[in-house]
């Protein structure tokens, strides 16, 4: 909403500023050529007139008031342009005067020579030719300096308008994606390679980027309703049951100990599945830390101390170099926690689970190994699925989440899972993290 | 002890009052923010318990409120929503503790307590009894019925804790993060399998069993 009102005063204020610029400049430049034009050409008038009143002096000297006023008339005959002259004696008549009427100074441009016996020779020329010549200049550079002012507006103005027109075409594309929610729309991209185009491709690339988070937010929603199915029907099933029976408080309270139990269920199911969307879709915020992955382990195996001696199953830490992850601390011992129970649950009495951390080039590796049953070639691949579980898994307790949690988690850090397995003999689990 | 249930859900407004009554507070029950206030303002309540999501002002902002006017009154909050972004948020306006929804009652019983307990400043007991079991937290040495029993670390730090709710039912939940500081829930039977140790070695032998187990709902010493 905001560019839209943005765009049009900025676009018209950006094509004023040009036109103005545009037209200060050709208006000087006009005013200069004018300027000059009138100068030279009354430089011009003064100088004729200075020449003819050197002549007509020269001619006064040899033969007087007489042969100047002879001049005078032949020239008045034959000269292309005639010229106004007057001498005045020194008791201020006019002895020469070329025509009488005329002599109107404020139409002249007019030079004047006293001789050496106090005469006065004045030579006046017509400025009407020169003034008209100027007029038509005038009016000239007018149209000029008009057809200047149009070019600059309309220049400007489409100028403007195809700088503008970009972004005006993202605002529209913004707005329609608000009003719309959908954001497969894409700004097309200009043919240049300017800053504009590079607004646009980056402005597309945050697109790709929202669209990816929000489908894998969709999805992620999608799977909880489907996988939370399953649960829920649990849930109802033994109360419905118990409600249906004939009156019988012991009945009942197991219904409810069944109700509780599987709520419980339900909420640490709907938690992991949460879990991995946000860390599959890239939304799960990891607060990273360095982490010294032997703390990781040590804390895995502490926790599950009992259960493996319970079990009878041996749980130790193989010594090795430590290696340091930039990590969540939480998360990393999630992921150790969930492959050890993984190893645990699967692993028989007299079993061993080994757990060891090193480094693999610019990789830290945190491995888990078992004595346990194995997992059959075909089903390698699907472990990590979310709720898959094995034909042996099937006989434990355990939501088919742990392992998918793992894989999300780590890929989320940067890293790796792998797997590998031989029916019988064991499995090696293998977290790869940058290091 | 009286406790100020601020909270719109008729449901688990209702739940949570009848469970404090029943565990021997005093409750007042108020359904939107604004009555909130009111209420914590005009009575000595030892403990209020603030839902986040409240008509009127939200819990947030009653809390805020009645830091602003000097109520010191610990404050547990009750939300659905579960990040440590929430969590902080809510600490940070002056909540003492906060619990996600679902929760066990047993929890929310526990916490309340706590916070009455570490309002009221009770002194520490060094030694803690229940019937011929004793559990003494200086040396560390466990009897019953005067026999020396010996236990590993961590079947003491969950004895220390169950003794310290003695009577009330705790979760696993609450075990594990008692007793491993371990907040997320491990899908084996970790908890299950370090009970039956301790039951192993404090009630086998003896004829009264203590540590009972309270289906769908967690562990009790009585």
């Amino acid at each position: 909403m905001q560019l839209a009102h943005m765009s049009r005063p900025f676009g018209l204020r950006l094509a004023l500023w040009y036109a103005t610029l545009f037209v200060v400049g050709a208006i000087s430049i006009v005013y200069l050529t004018y300027a000059l034009t009138a100068a030279s050409l009354a430089q011009r008038d003064r100088q004729i007139i200075q020449s003819k009143l050197g002549e007509y002096s020269a001619v006064y000297d040899q033969g007087g008031v007489r042969a100047l006023a002879g001049t005078v008339e032949a020239e008045q005959r034959t000269a292309p342009e005639r010229l106004f002259v007057r001498v005045v004696g020194r008791s201020s008549e006019a002895l020469v005067l070329s025509s009488a009427e005329g002599w109107e100074p404020s139409t002249l441009e007019i030079g004047s020579l006293q001789l050496a016996d106090g005469t006065l020779v004045q030579v006046g020329k017509s400025t009407e030719a020169r003034q008209d010549l100027l007029a038509r200049f005038r009016a000239t550079l007018g149209l000029i300096t008009l057809s200047i002012v149009v070019v600059a507006l309309t220049g400007g103005w489409l100028a403007t308008r195809s700088a503008v027109q970009p972004i005006r075409r993202l605002g529209e594309v913004v707005r329609r994606i608000i009003a719309t929610g959908q954001t497969d729309e894409r700004v097309p991209v200009g043919r240049h390679d300017d800053a504009i185009s590079e607004l646009t491709q980056l402005f597309n690339a945050m697109l790709d980027r929202i669209e990816g988070l929000v489908r894998g937010m969709r999805g992620a929603l999608d799977n909880v309703s489907h996988d939370l199915r399953t649960p829920l029907a649990r849930l109802r099933g033994p109360a419905e049951i118990a409600l249906a029976g004939p009156p019988d408080l012991g009945r009942y309270r197991e219904a409810l100990a069944d109700c509780v139990e599987e709520t419980d269920r339900v909420l640490v199911m709907l938690d992991t599945l949460m879990d991995i969307s946000e860390a599959e879709s890239g939304a799960l915020a990891l607060r990273r830390e360095k982490v010294p992955l032997s703390d990781v382990v040590e804390r895995a195996v502490d926790l599950y101390r009992e259960v493996a001696e319970a079990k009878g199953i041996a749980l130790a830490i193989e010594p090795s170099a430590d290696v340091v992850v930039n990590g969540d601390r939480v998360r990393l011992q999630q992921v150790a926690a969930n492959l050890l129970d993984n190893a645990v649950k699967y692993t028989p009495a007299g079993g061993r689970v080994v757990v060891d951390v090193a480094r693999q080039g610019d990789r830290a590796l945190l491995r888990v190994r078992d004595t346990g049953v194995g997992i059959p070639p075909d089903e390698l691949p699907r472990i990590w699925d979310r709720l898959f579980r094995g034909d042996k898994s099937r006989a434990e307790r355990g939501l088919g989440l742990g392992l998918s949690l793992v894989k999300a988690v780590v890929e989320a850090h940067g890293g790796a899972v792998s797997v590998t397995s031989e029916p019988g003999r064991g499995s090696t689990f293998v977290v790869s993290l940058p290091a | 002890m009286r406790a100020l249930i601020i909270e719109d859900d008729q449901t688990i407004a209702d739940f949570v009052a009848r469970g404090l009554r029943e565990a021997g507070f005093a409750v007042d029950v108020t359904a939107d923010g604004e009555q909130g206030i009111q209420a914590a303002l005009a009575g000595q309540h030892d403990v209020a318990l603030v839902d986040l999501m409240l008509p009127k002002r939200d819990g947030l902002a009653v809390i805020d409120e009645l830091r602003r006017r000097g109520r010191t009154t610990p404050v547990l909050i009750l939300s659905a929503r579960r990040s440590v972004d929430d969590r902080v948020r809510g600490l940070q306006a002056g909540g003492d503790d906060y619990l996600t929804k679902p929760f066990a009652f047993a929890e929310l019983l526990a916490r309340v307590q706590a916070l009455v307990r570490r309002a009221s400043r009770t002194a520490e007991p060094t030694t803690l009894t229940l019937a011929d079991l004793t559990l003494d937290l200086l040396s560390r040495h466990v009897t019953r019925a005067g026999t020396i029993i010996d236990l590993r670390p961590r079947e003491f730090a969950l004895l220390e804790y169950l003794l310290r709710n003695a009577g009330k039912v705790v979760s696993k939940t609450m075990i594990l993060s008692h007793v491993w500081e371990y907040n997320f829930d491990p899908q084996t039977n970790i908890v299950d399998v370090l009970v039956s140790r301790l039951r192993d070695k404090i009630d086998r032998p003896f004829e009264k069993k203590l540590l009972q187990t309270v289906r769908g709902v967690g562990y009790v010493l009585r």
